[in-house]
């Protein structure tokens, strides 16, 4: 099996997604897997999703997805309403790599951020000013590191769903542009 | 792909402009085919549908 099933952390994200999407708004899901979650938002939203996985991508076409294969968002760059990411986000050492796709989907480096990082620091090139980020994280990845990464590139960063597992915490986040900034009287 | 896609997609290392070469096409969407980014001199394939936007190294 060379693609991510869906599993609880689908799930949680495709509900949260399934409130947070308008009718007809422009979603973009990167890393869509099995391409379920934009399967389903494609019945409301025009959705276009993206993976680095060859099987991935020709499992979300073949649920009617339109999908690119690219890494992350390197080949897209329109403005998307809603971005929705599921990202690897499980702190892998070098000494477990096994090195297939499967685990392409799962490894988030040595702090389980490696990917989020990444994508954080490119996402506002992809999102309309009023955009939103929804993406999943667990326990094991750090509530805390995600959202300081978040606010540190001036993002503002919410819990908007939660569900707790055997020995971790699932999270969906809810990201967009910190739009009033502290400022200094006067500045 | 649907041809509407063109304006969002972009070369994924400079994020310039790609220029369509159709191979195959149906009424609805390209099967094969090539994107071309001009300023990096690298043509990118459309295999079954799906643009490839991987950088060539």
């Amino acid at each position: 099996m060379q693609v991510y099933q869906p599993r609880e952390d689908t799930r949680l994200l495709l509900t949260a997604a399934l409130s947070d999407v308008r009718s007809g708004e422009r979603v973009l899901e990167v890393g869509t897997g099995s391409g379920i979650i934009a399967a389903e938002l494609a019945k409301t939203a025009h959705v276009v999703a993206t993976d680095i996985n060859p099987h991935a991508v020709a499992a979300a076409r073949s649920l009617g997805v339109e999908v690119i294969r690219t890494d992350l968002f390197a080949g897209i760059c329109g403005s998307f309403d809603l971005v929705i990411f599921n990202p690897p986000y499980l702190p892998t050492e070098a000494r477990e790599r096994i090195d297939d796709w499967l685990e392409y989907a799962l490894d988030g480096g040595r702090s389980g951020r490696d990917v989020i990082e990444c994508f954080a620091r490119d996402v506002g090139r992809v999102l309309m000013p009023f955009g939103r980020v929804l993406f999943l994280i667990s326990s094991l990845t750090g509530l805390y590191e995600v959202q300081q990464v978040f606010s540190d590139l001036g993002f503002t960063c919410f819990v908007v769903a939660k569900e707790s597992l055997e020995g971790e915490v699932l999270y969906v986040l809810r990201v967009m542009r910190h739009l009033c900034p502290m400022r200094q009287p006067g500045a | 792909m649907r041809r509407n896609l063109m304006e969002i997609l972009c070369c994924p290392v400079c994020k310039g402009d790609l220029e369509l070469r159709v191979i195959e096409e149906t009424e609805a969407e390209i099967m094969e085919g090539g994107l071309l980014c001009g300023h990096c001199g690298v043509e990118y394939g459309i295999h079954d549908g799906i643009p490839d936007l991987l950088p060539k190294t």
